[in-house]
């Protein structure tokens, strides 16, 4: 069993029991007439505020309060477990009334976009590790952007004044120059695809049949630069979206405290 | 042979176009001859092509140097001995306090220190204080003799109330770590005003050719320093005073390949793997039969055997491994009937490697017995095997006992290729984990004053990727030749910090480091303002590199702050650490390659 695998059934486990130790607790308060949605809403609460902490230890990398590694673990199932204590303690979907509304409006998005971060931290890294043999860093994208629009052009510029040429010059300027320079759609940002690149390799090839040896050779480095770029795309995609992510994820969390600590205090005061 | 027509004559470069010492003049060379040890060597041991007042002229140089100067510092590596001409130099003998040569011990910083580094932060990057950039308290630095040199501060208390060693005339020092890429073990200082003889390591290898003085300088390394490096080796560290006496006085030293690797290693690394295993010599063949214990003394050496019609890496080995042992124990505690086996592997050189070679009979009767059980190489066949064996015995693919876990071929040949088995504290990153936060670099930022010391770009193999930041090398190229001693390795620690107020921004440091892990970088105050020599008016640089974060209390904020575990700081030099670090996250050897 692999360091991840134990690490895995250990973290499991032990949110099992706490799980189970709040359940029995709240069945206990209930059996005793207390106000068990104190304890399920308190402990909720402050699950909420030890979640929050991980922001705070990601800016303090030079002080020893354990490594960023295990508080992305205790994170993640905390996570898990203020789930199951906000289940206790909303045990429905949908909540009436607009503030009690919107707090659980704002913890289910806080919770979807953890859940669906946990998913992209362990999938995108595989994905962006096996596009391409060299590594992209996001803040160079837009330069490496610009440097294979040139090479491009360089192309074009190389190309000797033959019928053919002309041809590819035609195609260059109306379908790929504009691939070049631009940047991709919010589309493919939002969901990277290889349509793009099918459909202009897909034409490049339906020009052949017009070109001679040395456009033709122009024409696969044509090709090898559109997948050049469709690959610097579906990186900044995918790095995109993990940035994107963890500032959504970061505002609905510190919205979520801030809304829960109201519904908390509204409730100390009206409860009798 | 045809020649194309377009070819561009140019004269061919020959060994000493460029000598060590450009100003030295036939009359220095013929003194030099006059005196001992050049006037006792035998002209006839060298060849044509090198004769000794070649060698004097195009190898050595000679030095000046006033009383206090500091000639080699204790941890220092270096490519050259020193011949002492006339005067009188000190070898420092107790260790001189890191202080008195300009560097400063890290002091790690309390929690509220670290805390202020946040709001504290230059608004402009590569900052420093007037203290940082040059060094009032410590030793005095000047250009003596057209080089840029250490004087210590109060000489005469320094020497004083030292246990300490006066080496004159014909007096030679730092040839050991010259030769066999150590560090000096001393501080040499000059006493009086001393005229001293510089030899680089390849004169040094040229003049012993000469038998008595090669015979000189063996008989001082056996008597000295042999058995400490022996003692250095795990396997004989049982061995009683008498037993180490006998295998000391049994060993054979040998050197392979080129001690400045780093000068063909941009080239060498672009060759093919087969290309290149090709060309590195061999230490030990494959199928011979093992008649001695190799130990690797200095330098890297590549494990491989035959396959299809290349070879295949199995191993690389470093500083203080031992190649051959498996065999030898599998031959001495065979059954008996069964037949021996022969070496499974090569042993290769790669870049260059010294080597101690004890022949077996010593090994059997000296070192066997002391060595525990539990600590021998696993049987290469199991007993059953053996006794159904017939010659040829079946060979195990991976060049290691059966069954025990190995890394993949190609993983191994790019770290070899690359050299990245030089790394005491390389950079790895899981690409199957890293989500291209930049935690790591925006951590190292925030401990470095806003500007990181590593770049998240590197060599990478399939989902490994090798960063480039300083790995804190066993072979610190970059620690050869720093005029003030500025980039030293901690002797506690093992990390090679650079001391920046001694540092004179001569870029040696940087050229030498193969990895490019070394910036020179200009340097401002804090109110953005750059420094500027006095004299010249030029910038003052300084090297900046990776220091492992040791004044923090967090340690390397880099793997501290990855969230993913996808960063480690990791010694490749020792093939079972990585092996480690892949087996703990699940990765199965073949599916790296």
């Amino acid at each position: 069993m692999n360091r991840f695998l134990k690490r895995r059934c250990l973290g499991s486990s032990l949110t099992a029991v706490a799980i189970a130790i709040l359940v029995l607790a709240t069945w206990v308060t209930k059996q005793r007439l207390g106000h068990a949605a104190f304890l399920t809403g308190g402990t909720t609460l402050a699950c909420v505020f030890l979640l929050i902490l991980i922001g705070l230890r990601r800016r303090v990398p030079m002080l020893p309060l354990l490594s960023m590694s295990t508080w992305v673990q205790i994170h993640v199932y905390t996570g898990w477990f203020v789930l199951a204590a906000y289940c206790l303690h909303v045990p429905r979907l949908f909540v009436s009334g607009m503030f009690e509304g919107g707090l659980a409006t704002l913890f289910w998005g806080c919770m979807g976009s953890g859940f669906y971060g946990l998913y992209a931290s362990r999938r995108l890294p595989r994905k962006l590790s096996a596009v391409g043999n060299n590594e992209v860093r996001f803040e160079q994208i837009g330069w490496q952007r610009h440097a294979i629009a040139e090479a491009a052009d360089a192309l074009l510029q190389e190309l000797k004044a033959t019928p053919a040429a002309v041809v590819l010059a035609d195609f260059y300027r109306a379908s790929l120059q504009p691939f070049f320079l631009g940047r991709p759609s919010a589309a493919y940002v939002a969901i990277p695809n290889g349509t793009r690149r099918r459909r202009l390799l897909n034409r490049l090839g339906d020009l052949d049949r017009y070109l001679e040896d040395q456009t033709r050779q122009t024409a696969n480095r044509y090709a090898a630069l559109v997948r050049l770029r469709d690959d610097l795309d579906y990186q900044y995609a995918l790095q995109f979206r993990m940035r994107v992510w963890l500032i959504v994820h970061a505002a609905l969390s510190i919205g979520l405290l801030t809304w829960g600590c109201l519904h908390a205090l509204l409730a100390i005061r009206f409860s009798g | 042979m045809q020649f194309p027509e377009n070819a561009v004559e140019v004269p061919r470069p020959q060994r000493w176009d460029e000598p060590f010492d450009p100003e030295m003049s036939d009359s220095e060379v013929a003194w030099l001859l006059t005196r001992k040890p050049f006037s006792q060597l035998d002209n006839k041991a060298f060849p044509r092509s090198a004769p000794l007042a070649a060698i004097l002229r195009n190898d050595c140089r000679l030095r000046r140097h006033r009383p206090g100067e500091v000639i080699v510092r204790e941890g220092d590596y270096g490519n050259s001995a020193f011949l002492v001409l006339s005067g009188n130099v000190q070898a420092l003998l107790t260790r001189l306090p890191p202080a008195q040569l300009g560097r400063s011990s890290p002091v790690k910083l309390t929690w509220r220190q670290a805390l202020k580094q946040l709001w504290n932060q230059s608004l402009y990057p590569e900052s420093r204080t007037p203290a940082d950039v040059h060094s009032q308290l410590g030793p005095r630095i000047e250009q003596a003799d057209r080089r840029t040199t250490v004087f210590l501060q109060d000489f005469d208390g320094v020497l004083s109330d030292r246990q300490d060693l006066s080496l004159g005339p014909n007096d030679l020092f730092g040839e050991i770590a010259a030769m066999y890429r150590s560090p000096h073990v001393a501080t040499v200082v000059a006493q009086t005003e001393a005229v001293l003889l510089e030899i680089r390591w390849q004169g040094l290898r040229l003049i012993r050719r000469d038998g008595r003085f090669s015979q000189q300088l063996e008989h001082h390394y056996r008597q000295h320093w042999l058995k400490t490096h022996l003692r250095q080796t795990p396997a004989f560290r049982y061995l009683p005073e008498d037993a180490l006496q006998r295998v000391a006085d049994s060993v054979r030293m040998r050197s392979f390949g080129r001690n400045e690797w780093h000068n063909d290693f941009e080239k060498t690394r672009k060759l093919p793997p087969a290309e290149q295993i090709e060309a590195e010599p061999v230490v030990a063949s494959e199928g011979s039969h093992p008649i001695e214990l190799v130990l690797v003394r200095a330098g890297f050496a590549r494990v491989c055997h035959d396959y299809g019609s290349g070879h295949r890496t199995t191993a690389y080995l470093s500083k203080g491994r031992l190649f051959g042992l498996e065999e030898i124990v599998h031959n001495v505690y065979r059954p008996e009937g069964a037949p021996p086996i022969p070496l499974q592997n090569s042993l290769r050189a790669v870049g260059f490697v010294d080597t101690l070679h004890i022949p077996l009979e010593v090994v059997v009767e000296d070192l066997l017995p002391y060595i525990r059980r539990s600590e021998l190489p696993r049987p290469l066949l199991s007993t059953r095997q053996q006794r159904t064996a017939v010659a040829p015995l079946p060979l195990p693919t991976t060049g290691r006992p059966e069954g025990e876990a190995e890394l993949p071929t190609g993983l191994l040949e790019f770290i070899v290729q690359n050299r990245l088995n030089n790394g005491q504290q390389a950079m790895l990153i899981d690409l199957d984990r890293c989500t291209r936060c930049d935690d790591c670099v925006t951590a190292c930022a925030k401990t470095h004053d806003g500007n990181p010391r590593f770049a998240r770009v590197g060599p990478r193999y399939d989902r490994l990727q090798f960063a480039q930041a300083c790995m804190h090398c066993l072979d610190p190229i970059c620690m050869i030749g720093c005029p003030t001693g500025a980039i030293a390795r901690d002797a506690a620690t093992g990390t090679v910090r650079i001391h920046e107020p001694i540092c004179v921004g001569c870029g040696t440091c940087a050229n030498a480091c193969p990895y490019q892990n070394i910036q020179m970088v200009e340097v401002r105050d804090q109110r953005g303002r750059f420094y500027r020599d006095q004299q010249t008016q030029f910038p003052i640089l300084k090297a900046t590199k990776c220091d492992m974060c040791q004044s923090q209390p967090s340690g390397p904020a880099c793997v501290a702050a990855c969230p993913h575990d996808a960063l480690t700081r990791i010694d490749l030099s020792q093939v079972d650490a990585l092996q480690d670090w892949l087996t703990q996250r699940g990765v199965p050897g073949q599916e790296a390659t």
